[in-house]
């Protein structure tokens, strides 16, 4: 394996990556013939070899020099990637910045012995440094210099918190816990680690069969796009591709069936299900076929895929929402997919990592505590009833938007009301799937009928709290809650609507309280004497709002609390030290 | 609780009648077309230039002095509290030690008041950054400094 004396001076790229881009831009430059080859006439023609010629004349130049002015390597602290053919730009990222360090296998590149390095650090939406692509040991050297950079690190830093520990050196309590108990923590997992690779734990991997059966619960409408494109271009005749698939015997079965609209439109139907059923499938295979999921220290590991092999790395520490996944088919028989939600840097997945893809609940349960000390609820408290009306409004409302413009020119359009019991139904079933439930330092927040989220919010990375009451929500005595967490910005973020006012003013009076609390008991055991009178307070408020017992299930703040209880009822009966600790147990990096 | 600075309100209606003013001009231009072709009209000429004018000055004269009405804030000892919203009430709970940095801004109108908007950045998503309009400018910078010394060095 390469050693950190071969990076410290400029390194090209793989040689192969020539060949790897040349192949990768030839599709390109093929569906730009693609028509003019099929049924080219003379003047098309033409067209086709000017843009040949322009592709010989800039697109290859372009691969070779790009290729050419590509220089790579590690100084002391930090990876440099001097690029660019036009614009040149030097950049360095320090070593100690890099989040996670994703190797990337194409099936192209795979089969020359290449993959691809990429660079994530904090606050960029986009990956900050990429290698593309370099032979595989080098990407994995690269990786393994960057790790030990870091634990050293960390070691450094733990020792400089030890060193200021003199008693006339002014040091935060903050800094000093910190320190101490995360650097213990690290500097044991350190003496038994001796090679990284080895002494990861397998949290997670699925067999073939597993795959396949995932893919038979999703459905992806991809192959509408494949057959749309195809025709579009290579310009087939929709016609003819009719008589090409239906013959002999098919033909009269083809002209029996277009006889009847309803059976014809229900055979449209069918297949499109069976089509997009399939594609589901072989998308599935493809995308999660071998998946792996490791557990490094502090940091996840996983790897996936059949022609793209994909390796990530996820620490731990940058989890900011867990998120349930599944449809009402998958429930049904208890299936289920964990995600989780990062500090926004994998752009691929918009922050999303899927880090249990299909699993059924209690695989889930049991797997989730190696993330965060999580226990998955099994009861949620539900919103107002009232919902259910407002929802049928509001679906009612939309449809009819819809449906009466159209019907003023054409009449069948009014048969779309008849959707109306179904939106009941459907509104009904909106309130049945959302609910909260608060745990310890968690709050969940369940919702969705089709696609169905439980977001899991761990207290120590809630942001921002919100209530809102719209003018019909105020009318009903309702509103809605919603807690900010960092990530990606997505369809489905969690919010609770539609519960009566007190309880919505009660619970977000306790999250902040929570939070606060959550803190303080972080930073400064001296504060614990304020507590008293915060968790008085909010007792005190609760009794005015009558009895919510639904909010404390199970770590309440009792009025009658002093800080060993609040501490002491974790459910897991974990001690009050580690509680009200992140669990992170590691240093920032 | 505390309340905006009264001038905002001024600031408000000044950009409600100047976007009014800006939608006249576009209905008025298309209205003036009209005039020069021979179609028979539904209603006669100006009666669009005259709703949007009716509308944009019930909108100015009303909307600041709701939104001011409802605008509350309070600095409490870990919080930054707020409450505004005519139709669709809000209230934002912002931890202080969630803030990542803090901006104070002001526009053109707002200079001619001496008022800033205290700009509350957060790691969030949906409600990243919170805006606190109309404050006297200088106190927006007080605000700030006061804010600035609770900033923490929060991993994320």
């Amino acid at each position: 394996m390469a050693s950190l004396d071969d990076f410290s001076f400029p390194r090209s790229l793989h040689p192969l990556t020539l060949v790897q881009q040349f192949l990768r831009s030839l599709p390109a430059l093929l569906i730009l013939l693609a028509p003019t080859i099929l049924r080219g006439s003379a003047g098309e023609t033409r067209l086709t070899l000017t843009f040949a010629f322009m592709y010989a004349v800039v697109v290859v130049p372009l691969i070779i020099i790009r290729y050419l002015r590509f220089r790579y390597w590690i100084e002391d602290d930090e990876v440099v990637i001097h690029s660019g053919v036009f614009t040149r730009r030097k950049r360095n990222i320090p070593m100690d910045r890099i989040q996670n360090i994703e190797i990337q296998q194409p099936l192209l590149p795979r089969l020359m012995g290449m993959a691809q390095v990429r660079l994530d650090t904090a606050g960029s939406s986009s990956s900050e440094g990429q290698l593309e692509y370099v032979a595989l040991e080098e990407a994995q050297a690269i990786r393994k210099i960057v790790r030990e950079f870091q634990r050293a690190e960390t070691r450094r830093k733990v020792s400089e918190t030890v060193h200021s520990l003199s008693p006339h050196t002014p040091v935060s309590a903050a800094d000093l816990m910190r320190g101490t108990i995360n650097g213990t923590a690290e500097s044991d997992a350190e003496d038994v680690q001796e090679e990284d690779e080895e002494e990861r734990v397998l949290l997670f991997s699925m067999p073939s069969q597993r795959v396949l059966l995932m893919g038979a619960y999703r459905f992806s409408f991809l192959f509408i796009v494949l057959i749309l494109s195809a025709v579009q271009y290579l310009q087939l005749d929709p016609e003819e591709l009719a008589d090409l698939l239906f013959r002999g015997p098919f033909r009269d079965a083809a002209d029996v069936v277009a006889e009847s609209p309803w059976l014809y439109g229900s055979m449209v139907v069918f297949t499109a299900a069976f089509l997009s059923w399939l594609t589901g499938i072989i998308t599935t295979f493809v995308q999660y076929f071998g998946f792996h999921l490791w557990l490094d220290d502090d940091k996840l590991q996983r790897k996936h895929g059949l022609l793209t092999l994909q390796e990530g790395t996820i620490p731990l520490h940058r989890v900011q929402t867990l998120i349930l996944r599944s449809n009402p088919l998958m429930e049904w028989r208890r299936w289920f997919r964990l995600e989780l939600q990062t500090m926004g840097y994998d752009v691929d997945e918009q922050g999303y990592h899927v880090v249990v893809p299909f699993a059924q609940k209690d695989t889930i349960a049991e797997l989730s505590p190696e993330i965060r000390p999580i226990q998955w609820p099994e009861s949620f408290h539900s919103v107002s009833p009232i919902t259910i009306r407002r929802h049928f409004i509001r679906y009612t409302v939309l449809l009819l938007i819809v449906v009466l413009p159209i019907a003023q020119f054409w009449s069948a359009a009014y048969w779309g009301l008849t959707l109306i019991p179904f939106l009941a139904l459907f509104a009904w079933l909106h309130y049945l799937n959302h609910g909260y439930a608060t745990d310890g330092n968690w709050l969940f927040i369940r919702r969705g009928v089709v696609r169905r989220y439980t977001f899991a919010l761990p207290l120590d990375k809630m942001q921002v709290f919100m209530t809102s009451a719209s003018i019909f929500q105020r009318r009903l005595g309702l509103k809605s809650l919603s807690v900010d967490t960092a990530g990606s910005r997505s369809v489905n973020y969690p919010e609770i609507v539609d519960v009566p006012e007190e309880c919505a003013e009660v619970l977000l009076k306790e999250l902040t309280h929570r939070f606060r609390h959550y803190f303080e008991m972080e930073e400064e055991p001296s504060k614990r004497n304020r507590l008293l009178t915060d968790a008085a307070d909010v007792a005190a408020a609760q009794n005015t709002h009558g009895p919510l017992s639904w909010l404390h299930s199970r770590q309440r703040v009792d009025s009658s609390a002093n800080d060993t209880v609040v501490h002491a009822e974790d459910k897991n009966g974990k001690d009050s030290a580690e509680l009200a600790h992140p669990p992170d147990r590691h240093v920032e990096q | 609780m505390r309340m905006l600075d009264p001038a905002v309100r001024s600031v408000w209606m000044i950009k409600y009648a100047l976007f009014t003013l800006v939608v006249t001009l576009i209905v008025g231009g298309y209205e003036i077309t009209q005039l020069f072709s021979s179609n028979d009209r539904f209603l006669p000429v100006g009666s669009y230039t005259g709703l949007v004018i009716a509308v944009g000055a019930l909108i100015s004269l009303l909307i600041p002095f709701l939104r001011y009405k409802y605008w509350r804030y309070e600095l409490l000892d870990e919080e930054l509290y707020l409450e505004r919203g005519i139709l669709n009430r809000v209230r934002t709970v912002v931890p202080l030690r969630r803030i990542q940095h803090l901006d104070v801004s002001q526009d053109i109108l707002e200079r001619e008041f001496d008022l800033g908007k205290l700009i509350v950045h957060t790691a969030g998503t949906r409600s990243a950054d919170v805006v606190l309009p109309g404050l006297a400018y200088d106190e927006a910078e007080q605000f700030r400094d006061e804010l600035r010394n609770y900033i923490t060095e929060d991993a994320l």
